[in-house]
């Protein structure tokens, strides 16, 4: 029944008829990480209004052919638990990290290798985001690299981008690794 | 598959999702869970929930469907990809469908039908009442007012709220910033009150002979005291700061003291110029009581001054017991007094050497302002003159009655 189930939804999914390739994307971390600045910079909007995320915002990017719907979950830890209802089916995670906030690394690193663990992300490859880079107290990609241990995933593809969502730095560079990334793996499919 | 094969199973897809059997469970679903959604561009963790429901609804409807019609999902799918199911009219009989799988397509349906409920509520509250109350003809003003209302509430709070904190925040300010000042303020401020009550309540105890100048005395023991209460819970410049207060209503008291004292003398003054008004500042009565004297010289002093007080103009050893115990009641009383006013004026002196040693020994000082008011008196040091003169002449009356 449930395999039925699935296949129905699958059928759906095939239903839309569209030719352009659709990615899902999830956008996490801790909350002022700045998930909602970089979503909105992504899709060209203005930064400067941004209020912390209670539900979620969605968005729908148009790039290397590709359309990439960007989920971002409010990071608050209330909210947190919420998380996993939004891994299906992910082809992509954006972890997004407070370069600046090293009181926090501990904890970020906790919630990610969380989600690490996740079935539903299972050989989901992984984008993590060094922001706030343009703060004079934010730390070096590489230095959150070797705090994560991030050399130690081998279970999927995984990259880390220096970035100020703020400014747009970095930012496009994380959007080419996705987008690369994404279009290999689909071709292995 | 034949083309008409297909074309059926779209035909049958559209009745059925035209059909009560889809209609009714669809729509009642959105209907009652749609006034969650708003038009806001952030969603709510509970539309999600909602869409989770959704699809599940959907599913188990259109597999029943599946089955009734003997149809798989095969035939489900490629019936739904036909040419013919793809035209305009048909995709939007099929968004409900899609809807399950894309969330922004639900997400707009859930939205769209909530506004249909309110625009249905709204011409049912015209055709029942004729026409829309005034709060619902124009919708984008009253939401304005109705915003206007609450942000001119909202800023009165934050008002309020900025003045509680204002007024706590002055308050500690005072209370931490300035404590030394404020408490030494209040001081002077109690020892000015301890003055004048001293000032009133003397003024009083005039009327009974005995109690006069028990009265001063209580109080200004009782002012001591006061003081020495105050000294001691602070630190060594409040000290500094109370002394000179201090000094001036230890002053007080013992002019007053002198005041009463020199009272005892007016009698015989008064009756060496045998003037009965006689004028209390012109009068020799202050004589200083040195704190030299000995005991027994001051003892017989004191007897005498009291002899003459009490009008007796016999020699003591003249009169009767009766008058003699009298004599020596009050020969006792002021030599207790002389005492306490010699205690004093040690302690005055002793405060007076560490706080202001360049002042004169406070016995001439007394003197001087009793009896010759020289230098640079001030204002209030003149009331207080005038009070002390106006003390000694009720005294004095009350003497001369007896």
């Amino acid at each position: 029944m449930g395999e039925a189930q699935k296949g129905l939804l699958s059928v759906i999914e095939k239903l839309k008829g569209t030719t352009e390739q659709e990615v899902r994307i999830v956008l996490l971390g801790l909350d002022n990480a700045g998930k909602t600045t970089l979503l909105k910079s992504l899709a060209s909007e203005d930064v400067n209004t941004i209020t912390p995320t209670q539900g979620f915002n969605i968005k729908s990017v148009a790039s290397h052919g590709m359309k990439l719907n960007v989920w971002d979950i409010g990071g608050q830890r209330k909210i947190r638990p919420f998380w996993k209802k939004y891994l299906e089916k992910t082809d992509l995670l954006i972890y997004v990290i407070d370069s600046a906030d090293k009181k926090r690394f501990e904890e970020t690193g906790l919630e990610l290798s969380e989600l690490i663990d996740e079935e539903n992300l299972k050989g989901v490859p992984v984008l993590i985001f060094a922001n706030k880079q343009d703060l004079a107290t934010a730390s070096p990609a590489s230095e959150i690299a070797e705090g994560l241990n991030l050399h130690t995933y081998r279970d999927r593809e995984w990259q880390i981008q220096a970035c100020s969502a703020v400014s747009g730095e970095g930012v496009q560079d994380g959007m080419n690794w996705i987008c690369n990334n994404i279009v290999n793996k689909k071709k292995k499919k | 598959m034949a083309e008409d094969d297909s074309e059926w199973v779209v035909e049958s897809i559209v009745g059925y999702l035209g059909s009560p059997e889809w209609l009714i469970p669809v729509t009642d679903f959105m209907e009652n869970k749609c006034t969650v959604f708003d038009d806001e561009d952030e969603n709510k963790l509970s539309y999600t929930e909602i869409h989770e429901s959704y699809k599940s609804l959907v599913e188990k409807l259109l597999e029943n469907y599946m089955q009734e019609v003997g149809i798989n999902e095969e035939q489900f799918l490629d019936a739904c990809t036909s040419p013919f199911a793809k035209s305009k009219t048909l995709q939007a009989v099929f968004q409900p469908v899609l809807a399950t799988d894309d969330f922004e397509v639900f997400r707009s349906l859930m939205v769209q039908k909530n506004m249909e409920l309110q625009l249905q509520a709204l011409r049912v509250i015209k055709e029942r009442n004729g026409a829309l109350p005034e709060c619902l003809t124009d919708g984008v003003d009253v939401m304005t007012e109705l915003q206007q209302q609450e942000m001119k509430i909202l800023q009165e709070v934050l008002k309020r709220s900025k003045e509680e904190y204002d007024q706590e925040l002055s308050r500690r300010l005072l209370e931490e910033d300035f404590g030394a000042t404020s408490s030494s303020r209040s001081l002077r401020k109690l020892t000015t009150e301890g003055e004048e009550s001293q000032i009133t309540t003397s003024t009083p105890s005039q009327h009974n002979d005995g109690a006069k100048a028990k009265d001063v005395q209580s109080i200004s023991s009782c002012s001591n005291g006061h003081h020495a209460s105050l000294v001691n819970g602070n630190t060594l410049p409040q000290t500094k700061l109370v002394s000179p207060v201090r000094d001036e209503v230890m002053e007080m008291t013992t002019t007053t003291g002198s005041g009463v004292l020199s009272s005892f003398s007016l009698k015989p003054t008064s009756e060496c110029i045998s003037n009965g008004a006689a004028e209390p500042t012109v009068l020799p009565a202050v004589r200083p009581i040195q704190p030299t004297i000995n005991s027994q010289a001051a003892a017989k002093a004191w007897l005498e001054e009291a002899h003459r007080e009490a009008g007796f103009s016999k020699p003591y050893t003249e009169l009767s017991e009766s008058q003699q115990e009298q004599l020596q009641q009050r020969a006792a009383y002021l030599r207790q007094q002389r005492d306490k006013l010699h205690a004093l004026k040690k302690e005055q002196q002793k405060t007076k050497y560490t706080a202001k040693p360049e002042e004169a020994p406070p016995t001439t000082t007394t003197t001087n302002t009793t009896t010759t008011p020289t230098q640079d008196i001030s204002a209030e040091e003149k009331k207080k003159l005038q009070k002390r003169k106006h003390l000694a002449e009720k005294l004095k009356e009350e003497v001369i009655k007896k």
